[in-house]
């Protein structure tokens, strides 16, 4: 306990030494600049949380605070008990887990190769064509994916015909155990470009004398990318996968709502569709808000758990002690 | 400094990932002040002209082309007649409106009007809509002649609380001149087979199959033989209701009504609609349902359609209407489709033309911020008055009809822009302000015995047929589709109005009522696309899920509804 008590002290000591007025003083400017932002984080993420207090409640809109129920757990038990939640948080689960594999070393994968490329308007060409589908929306990006894996001549099933891979059309869409990867490939497909984008940053940081001294020890293309390449783009990956994992389980659900039909939707539907059906549409506010709250606490322990082995294994982390 | 920044960024991330409450976001409706009155041209009317007021309302029904200013002709007359100014503030997409009440219930900023449909009860909870009945007994004679002794008990709230709080929403006198569901075939086909009796559903599958086998291919590419749709609440329309349909029950929603005791049960779990999968899992198994009825999305849906190679379909009339004008502008007129009234067997009666009588459960409310209650009651009052029933619904005259013969007549151009102007209603105000405001529908005659609907009488719409549309019709000996049904007379009035108007508050309610809903989503599709040895095991296991979902409670509660609804309207 003693020695606790005297780091505290010493750190307390510390904060309001000359040194640190004198620093704020300084940076006063940097500090009002910041201000707007700290009060909009204040402002629209932190009193929302209010909000929470629906949960426990049997919440009836245009009532006030104190005029509405207390119901403690109950939506939360409720919620616990469905056998539905189970299925749509394995969805959830599956399909992000997919996409954090595809969708997370892939862009790291093309941001390398394309960097090993010497001709400039090539490798602008290739970036550029890559994200490009980053903007297009996903109602649409649906629609094409829906009308490309069609049976009624859907061009997926024209060239497997053609090719005599396939006798009869295959209906990829009807296929419940074809949505996961039909979701994570549209995934990739649509955002492989833009994710790279980072990391052609972060490879770009790297200082070239490091390349010029690896060609001077012998180390061909492969040596440079394993020993020079990857080693300086870590703690970006790293930053990066921390803050994916913390996201594992929002995965919104346009992409699912926009390309499921009635024959998968028992691997289709996820944690947000739950919530809008069963929360938001069916006007269970409170049941909303408990199953939000659920998201919430995942998600803060995944970034604490990532974090955490983040920093033993690599020794990089986003939240420092 | 680069710990700390990374330390907000990912406090932002946390609290992004957080789950927030609902956010309160959109603007309210402003009520600007009053607009200056009548331009000075206007010649005053010879008791002074009201004094102007703009009311504010909100309409949870989307608009694409609203009457923007309250500047079309008719609004410009109502105007004219009570000095009111609409601003009229619309939901922006279907499922808006309801976020957008309890938005308001919190906030307590309301309109002076507000059309919610079934989810006014947010505001009633609040006490946010006043009772009209005293309003009604004082200012409101037009009102009551309006919806005479029996259809005003429809507007009552509820058995606990007898009030009005709302008057209008759907059509007074409301009469279908058309059929609105049914089995569609492709006249083409109908004349190719030497025009079958259609009345069955093995005579439809007979003829569907019969045409397929002879056309493999239409317009240049593969036939469909029936497509159906399930693209998620679809599903109730064309996989679901049709079952519904073809048992001999009219639109009830999900539901099954006796007409007689008033039981109420889903309808998919009764025997009959049982027989009614079992043909459709006959149908996939010949082969004769298109394999992507249960994965295509509603646009792929209505190419194929429009394509016209898809030879029948058991679909609304509303949902097939846009692919089908397609058809009619590429003249593949043989594609356009005929409307049958088929049922499993002969026994059963098809009842799209069963009457619910006013439909009553939805209108427009008078909210506690309304600035002149008594001038609100006193517009729906004028609303309702044969004057305004004729500029609503056939614009004004001179510029949009002429008088001919003591008879009015819809000038040539008003009609060719209704059939080609998609903007016609926002242009000339004519039916855009008909519904939700106190409306009569197409079977009530005003005081010199001419129709207040323009333009779907029977005679306009026998008019529109298509050349080949009558030469089938003439083969079976009628001269319009709604003569090939059986007539609303032959059926009793439904007492409760139409089921799907019944709403009940109760989230958990809703909430197992979805799960229900959505379990038929689920496991339907795998029934009629299984193997037909399978067909009854997989409908038990269907049975069961709905159990497990709460078809006890949700049926049990909608029939205490229904009845109390029944009790309370008469």
């Amino acid at each position: 306990m003693q020695p606790v008590n005297k780091i505290a002290q010493r750190n307390q000591k510390y904060i309001f030494s000359k040194k640190n007025i004198k620093r704020l003083n300084q940076q006063k400017y940097l500090l009002l600049m910041s201000l707007p932002f700290v009060i909009w984080v204040i402002i629209f993420k932190y009193i929302p949380l209010w909000g929470w207090t629906m949960a426990f409640q049997q919440y009836i809109p245009g009532k006030g605070f104190f005029q509405q129920e207390w119901v403690g757990l109950k939506y939360f038990i409720i919620m616990f008990q469905d056998n539905y939640f189970y299925l749509v948080l394995r969805n959830t689960l599956a399909m992000s887990i997919l996409s954090l594999i595809f969708g997370f070393t892939l862009p790291i994968v093309l941001a390398i190769l394309l960097n090993e490329i010497t001709k400039q308007t090539f490798k602008r060409m290739v970036q550029t064509i890559s994200y490009l589908p980053h903007f297009v929306s996903w109602v649409i990006v649906a629609s094409l994916f829906n009308k490309m894996l069609s049976i009624d001549d859907g061009v997926v099933n024209n060239i497997l015909m053609a090719l005599r891979i396939v006798e009869q059309p295959v209906q990829f869409m009807a296929k419940p155990n074809f949505f996961w990867g039909i979701v994570t490939f549209a995934d990739v497909w649509k955002e492989i470009g833009w994710n790279s984008i980072i990391f052609l940053a972060a490879i770009a940081g790297i200082s070239p004398e490091l390349y010029e001294s690896a060609m001077v020890d012998g180390a061909g293309r492969f040596k440079k990318i394993w020993h020079i390449t990857l080693p300086g783009i870590l703690p970006t990956v790293m930053v990066i996968l921390i803050m994916s994992i913390g996201n594992l389980i929002n995965i919104g659900f346009e992409k699912q709502f926009l390309m499921r039909n009635s024959l998968v939707r028992d691997y289709s539907d996820v944690l947000d569709l739950y919530i809008l059906d069963y929360g938001i549409s069916a006007g269970r506010w409170a049941f909303g808000t408990a199953a939000g709250m659920f998201k919430s606490l995942v998600s803060i322990i995944l970034v604490f758990t990532a974090n955490g082995i983040s920093r033993k294994v690599a020794g990089i982390g986003i939240i420092t002690k | 400094m680069k710990r700390t920044l990374l330390l907000i960024l990912v406090l932002v991330m946390i609290t992004l990932a957080a789950g927030c409450g609902p956010q309160v976001t959109g603007t309210q409706p402003t009520t600007t002040p009053a607009q200056k009155g009548a331009s000075s041209d206007d010649t005053a009317p010879a008791d002074a002209a009201p004094e102007p007021i703009t009311f504010t309302m909100y309409n949870v029904e989307t608009d694409a082309y609203p009457d923007t200013d309250f500047s079309s002709p008719v609004a410009q007359e109502i105007k004219k007649a009570t000095g009111v100014t609409l601003e009229i503030e619309n939901a922006v997409s279907s499922d808006a409106g309801k976020q957008k009440l309890s938005l308001m219930a919190a906030s307590g900023d309301y309109p002076d009007f507000v059309y919610g449909k079934g989810d006014l009860s947010i505001l009633k909870n609040v006490n946010a809509i006043i009772k009209l009945d005293d309003l009604i007994e004082q200012y409101g004679p037009n009102i009551k002649k309006f919806y005479g002794e029996i259809d005003i008990k429809r507007l009552r709230w509820s058995l606990d609380d007898p009030s009005i709080y709302y008057v209008g929403g759907k059509e007074v006198g409301q009469e279908n001149m058309e059929p609105n569901a049914g089995f569609q075939l492709q006249l083409g086909a109908v004349k190719a087979l030497g025009y079958p009796r259609l009345r069955t559903l093995q005579d439809f599958e007979n003829a569907i199959r019969t045409f397929y086998e002879q056309n493999p291919t239409l317009y240049g590419q593969k036939s469909i033989p029936l497509s159906l749709l399930a693209d998620d609440w679809r599903f109730m329309i064309t996989v679901s209701n049709p079952a519904n349909f073809a048992t001999g029950n009219s639109d009830d929603g999900e539901w099954y009504i006796d007409i007689e005791t008033l039981d109420a049960v889903r309808h998919l779990t009764r025997d009959e609609v049982k027989e009614y999968f079992r043909w459709l899992n006959g149908m996939h198994d010949k082969g004769l349902l298109d394999p992507e009825s249960f994965v295509q999305k509603y646009d792929q849906y209505k190419a194929k359609i429009a394509s016209g190679r898809v030879i029948a379909l058991a679909d609304a009339r509303w949902e097939i209407d846009e692919a089908v004008t397609a058809l009619k502008k590429d003249e593949k007129y043989e594609a356009v489709y005929g409307y049958f009234p088929i049922t499993i067997d002969e026994s059963v009666k098809f009842a799209d033309f069963q009457s619910a009588g006013y439909l009553g459960g939805w209108g427009m409310a008078i909210t506690t911020n309304c600035k002149d209650v008594v001038r609100a009651i006193k517009f729906i009052d004028w609303m309702c008055t044969e004057e305004a029933q004729i500029l609503t619904h056939w614009g004004v005259k001179d510029l949009h009809y002429t008088i001919e013969n003591g008879k009015r007549v819809l000038k040539p151009e008003v009609k060719e822009m209704r059939n080609s102007d998609p903007a016609w209603q926002q242009k000339t105000g004519i039916k855009k302000y008909c519904y939700p405001f106190p409306t009569y529908g197409n079977a009530v005659k005003d005081s010199t015995g001419q129709y207040f609907e323009a333009f779907d009488t029977l005679e306009e719409i026998a008019a529109r047929q298509l050349p080949i549309e009558n030469e089938v019709l003439s083969h079976y000996g009628v001269n319009t589709w709604k003569e090939l049904y059986p007539q609303a007379d032959e059926f009793p009035v439904k007492p409760y109005g139409a089921a799907w108007l019944v709403n009940i508050e109760d989230p958990e309610w809703k909430a197992a009522d979805d799960r229900i809903l959505k379990t038929g989503y689920r496991m339907i599709p795998a029934i009629v696309m299984g193997d037909p040895s399978e067909f009854d095991a997989k409908w038990a296991e269907y049975q069961q899920a709905l159990k497990d979902a709460g078809l006890d409670m949700v049926t049990e509660q909608f029939n205490k509804v229904l009845k109390e609804r029944t009790k309370l309207w008469q």
